[in-house]
């Protein structure tokens, strides 16, 4: 038998379902900071002294001198501004909007880090690097980052 | 048997050696003895030894041991249970101490775990009605039926109805749905012990009927809390729980498909490569080793030499089903008939081989009755013999 690409006499396409069983754990800082989403609608974050950073979503360590921050938590902003952002162009089950959407990075104001998440409210053509946003609660906890649902333009 | 705050004597003692810690017992020699007087008592005897554990009942009272406590049975379950205060049933003279009684105060909290009652399926139905969500169920009306088998079952309907619920001990013919199960993991499902989700996806759980129904039912009760469970309240922790379902798609090559095609007519075929002449299993379309193209096939098998054995305890989704296997389960690794001594090949075994095996037996395939040239064609392999 000759094989080459243009051989596809035996080339066979499987398809099937595979199911995962999955548990994540937030851990205590990150429970903590979705508890704040959804109890409060506060975004919390945590700064290390020893660098003047604050950290969004928080974290236990810092990543540069590796302080614990798990009590230095501050209270930030729900406005922020857009920092970079892609539009998500394809539509698969487990993303949580239909296409065309906006992923932006938003840098919430009081904080060094921004974090990914959606940008509604605006049409995917008009979003800006350097936007002011605001964010908007989910009125349906699920227990995780979309307690915050999304952010809408100032 | 007779039961006091839900408990018999009984299960005190029969669940003590799931609730021992040895570890708990560093540098402990005791024997313990329990005379409980009373309706459903009886006489126990303990021996605890460097993370050893005896339970004896013993037909007469129980003598000679480092610490002998005599009570009624009711003060025994309910000092257990922590429905009776110890103090004051020891200073009442409720509970009488023989001997050294820092074994009982020191001891025996690190040596077992906290009794906890067993509940019973039928413990849980019972309190919907209390459970129940009114503001949840505007315009719901439906009926759920429990079909739960084995120790603890029974068949019950829930029904709600404009905004009230009511419990039934009959399977109602019109359910809306019904979910069928074991009792136990009836039980594992409203303790949050097991995941509706995995329930469902494994198999344990049984639907017929509106499988959305079956959705929408949580949220129409409240949370099943055992009585007296978990009342302090510690710091909340999030961990989530899901199963994707992730769609699959493999593309096997020409080299693959070929050992598909050869599967159907209950044949394996290896590539052979030019250069080493090894037999590659299943077929690839190069040598790893001389990186050069395999264009020939031989067939191998269908006989195969058992090389390794893995049995394997841990209860893993089947990535080709989504199912969780029943365990234990093995993977065989063999080289085929005619094959390279060190191309192995690996397939599942036989269950029931599974205390037989060893490797250098022969084994043969074991195929599918319809084959249609796909991984389902090839069951298993079995000892030869």
């Amino acid at each position: 038998m000759e094989i080459s690409y243009e051989n596809t006499k035996d080339c066979k396409v499987m398809t099937g379902k595979m199911a995962l069983p999955n548990q994540y754990f937030a851990g205590r800082v990150g429970s903590k900071f979705i508890i704040a989403l959804r109890d409060e609608h506060k975004i919390l974050g945590v700064r290390c002294e020893k660098c003047n950073k604050v950290f969004v979503p928080p974290r236990e360590y810092c990543e540069k001198c590796l302080s614990k921050l798990d009590e230095s938590w501050v209270e930030l902003s729900n406005e922020g501004v857009i920092t970079n952002y892609t539009v998500v162009n394809y539509n698969d089950k487990h993303l949580p909007r239909r296409a065309p959407y906006i992923l932006a990075l938003v840098k919430v104001d009081g904080a060094d880090t921004p974090f990914p998440h959606i940008v509604e409210g605006i049409d995917v053509e008009d979003v800006k690097v350097g936007m002011k946003v605001k964010a908007v609660f989910a009125e349906e906890t699920t227990n995780t980052i979309r307690d915050l649902d999304h952010f809408e333009p100032l | 048997m007779a039961e006091y705050f839900g408990t018999a004597v009984e299960d005190i003692f029969n669940t003590m050696e799931e609730r021992f810690i040895p570890e708990g017992t560093h540098g402990v020699d005791a024997t313990i003895g329990y005379n409980i007087s009373g309706e459903g008592g009886g006489n126990w005897k303990v021996t605890l030894k460097e993370g050893t554990l005896k339970v004896e009942r013993l037909d007469a009272e129980v003598t000679g041991c480092a610490v002998t406590l005599n009570a009624e049975a009711e003060t025994f379950v309910g000092v257990t249970l922590g429905k009776i205060d110890a103090g004051e049933a020891f200073s009442g003279g409720k509970i009488r101490v023989d001997g050294d009684i820092t074994i009982l105060v020191n001891v025996l909290p690190k040596a077992f775990r906290q009794f906890t009652p067993v509940i019973w399926a039928r413990d849980i139905l019972a309190t919907v009605r209390e459970r129940f969500r009114p503001e949840k169920a505007e315009g719901v009306n439906m009926k759920i039926g429990y079909d739960l088998s084995g120790e603890g079952g029974g068949q019950w309907t829930v029904v709600v109805k404009d905004q009230t619920c009511d419990l039934k001990e009959v399977l109602d013919d019109d359910c809306t749905v019904v979910m069928r199960m074991e009792a136990p993991v009836f039980v594992d499902l409203n303790q949050g012990k097991l995941d509706g989700a995995t329930a469902f996806t494994s198999g344990k759980v049984k639907i017929d009927g509106d499988i959305g129904a079956a959705g929408q039912t949580a949220s129409l009760f409240e949370k099943y809390v055992a009585e007296g469970a978990a009342e302090e309240k510690g710091e909340e922790l999030i961990s989530l729980k899901c199963v994707p379902s992730i769609n699959q798609r493999y593309a096997t090559g020409p080299a693959v498909g070929r050992w598909f095609d050869g599967l159907k007519e209950k044949k394996f075929y290896a590539s052979k490569c030019p250069n080493c002449e090894r037999t590659l299993v299943p077929p690839r379309e190069i040598c790893a080793e001389c990186r050069v193209r395999c264009n020939e096939f031989v067939e191998v098998g269908p006989e195969g030499t058992v090389t390794l054995i893995d049995v394997v305890y841990y209860a893993s989704p089947d990535p080709l089903t989504g199912k969780i296997r029943e365990t234990p389960y093995t993977a065989l690794f063999m080289v085929l008939d005619g094959a390279s001594r060190d191309e192995s090949f690996a397939h599942d075994l036989n269950p029931k081989d599974i205390d037989r095996i060893k490797p250098g037996m022969k084994v043969r395939p074991v195929w599918a009755e319809k084959r249609t040239g796909s991984y389902k064609d090839l069951l298993y392999f079995e000892i030869a013999d």
